[in-house]
């Protein structure tokens, strides 16, 4: 246990990453084929404090294959469609969408901004994003107070209330949005007083650079990226 | 784009990705259930009404609800939607912007006519299920047989998809004319707007 296993990858390799199986959504393969790509995730998740998440990752996306190869043949009726539902959309979604669970959970904005600015990406694209990173948690604290002081004058979130959905709605989004707006003008006060509106290049407390890690883990993506990227070009040649 | 837009604006478009992205994911929870999933742009057009015209409120300048739009792209993809929303959010959020430029940002029925436009862009999150759509019909056939298959066939068809985009707009138009009305009840009152 003493052993220290984790590595933190580069945002830039995550993205590349990420865009890479992105492709996988179109097109579905046997899994010798596509067997490296769906392993990235896991391995991703597995190293980094998420060890719970990609066991479950693998466990569904095993059992999805399995019903997919073994049940389908055989099922039929509304069975079937519930199965071939779950079990498509699970082959081809859940790695793209557990890459991008681990990007979101496991990046922080300086590191983010930092290697957004090194990659030359216009201020006008990282700022807003930086702001969606720093902002999504503080939001979910702002629903959960929200929650416990309407729970305090009686309106509960139970079945009488949602007899009357609009109501809900109003009252849960009035105050977030007059809140957003006070956090919009205080947060661009703050963020003018430490000089964010200076042009000039800006220096960082963390330096991201690639490490070895991620040159790794790329060159294994770009392998199974090229196996599958054959066999899909193989397929269309000869169909 | 960068001589127009200060660090205010960008930092309001950053606040109101946010909010409209937790809008649409607590929405996209009720997608789970297979058929709401095919009216689950609906559903979010209905809902982002509010906060887009009060987003507008603070919008003055060519660009903001373009990189709105990108915004919300980015998030998409970064949480594994794929790359397509990124091209379908930042192409309606340009037409929507298009509009707003020739209202002089003021008018409001190009206001409410615009968020019809941009919130078609969710769309974009749903189109690689319609371009999945053959592997589903397949493996349908091969366990269902034929019949059963020609039944279902028009429901997953090109026409579904637009109707869902025209059923999309007019949502989109509904929830706007409904944001104006709550922007009037509450947030004028408060100074805000």
């Amino acid at each position: 246990m003493g052993l220290e296993l984790n590595f933190n990858l580069d945002p830039r390799t995550k993205i590349i990453i990420l865009v890479i199986l992105s492709f996988m959504v179109f097109n579905d393969m046997s899994l010798y084929v596509s067997g490296i790509l769906v392993l990235i995730p896991f391995i991703c998740l597995l190293f980094s404090n998420h060890k719970k998440s990609a066991l479950m990752y693998i466990v569904v996306y095993v059992l999805a294959k399995y019903i997919q190869i073994y049940i389908l043949p055989t099922a039929t009726g509304l069975e079937a469609i519930i199965l071939i539902t779950f079990s498509y959309t699970t082959s081809r979604m859940l790695p793209i969408l557990m890459m991008g669970y681990y990007t979101i959970t496991t990046t922080k904005v300086s590191e983010f901004i930092s290697s957004m600015e090194r990659s030359n990406i216009p201020r006008d694209i990282i700022i807003p994003v930086s702001v969606v990173f720093r902002y999504i948690p503080s939001v979910y604290e702002e629903i959960k107070s929200i929650t416990d002081a309407m729970r305090m004058r009686g309106f509960g979130m139970n079945i009488k209330s949602l007899k009357n959905p609009l109501k809900v709605i109003e009252f849960y989004m009035i105050p977030i949005l007059i809140s957003a707006v006070k956090t919009a003008d205080e947060l661009s006060a703050a963020s003018l007083t430490r000089g964010l509106s200076n042009p000039e290049p800006r220096t960082h407390l963390l330096e991201v650079k690639l490490t070895k890690v991620d040159y790794s883990l790329l060159a294994i993506t770009f392998i199974g990226f090229g196996i599958y990227a054959y066999n899909f070009l193989r397929g269309v040649l000869i169909a | 784009m960068s001589e127009m837009l200060n660090v205010k604006d960008l930092i309001t478009v950053g606040i109101f990705a946010v909010i409209l992205i937790v809008l649409i994911f607590a929405f996209g929870m009720l997608g789970y259930i297979p058929i709401l999933m095919l009216a689950l742009p609906i559903l979010a057009a209905l809902i982002c009404g509010i906060p887009y015209m009060l987003f507008l409120t603070r919008v003055s300048k060519f660009g903001m609800v373009t990189l709105l739009g990108l915004i919300l792209g980015i998030v998409m993809f970064l949480s594994g939607h794929t790359w397509v929303p990124i091209l379908v959010f930042t192409l309606f959020a340009f037409i929507a912007d298009c509009i707003l430029k020739m209202g002089n940002y003021s008018s409001i029925k190009n206001s409410i006519i615009s968020h019809g436009v941009f919130i078609m862009g969710i769309m974009g999150n749903m189109l690689p299920f319609f371009i999945l759509r053959d592997y589903f019909m397949e493996a349908m056939r091969v366990s269902m047989g034929n019949d059963y298959v020609n039944v279902i066939a028009p429901f997953l068809n090109n026409g579904v998809l637009i109707i869902l985009f025209i059923l999309t707009f007019i949502a989109g138009v509904a929830s706007a004319y409904l944001g104006k009305i709550v922007l009037k009840k509450h947030f004028e009152k408060a100074g805000i707007a």
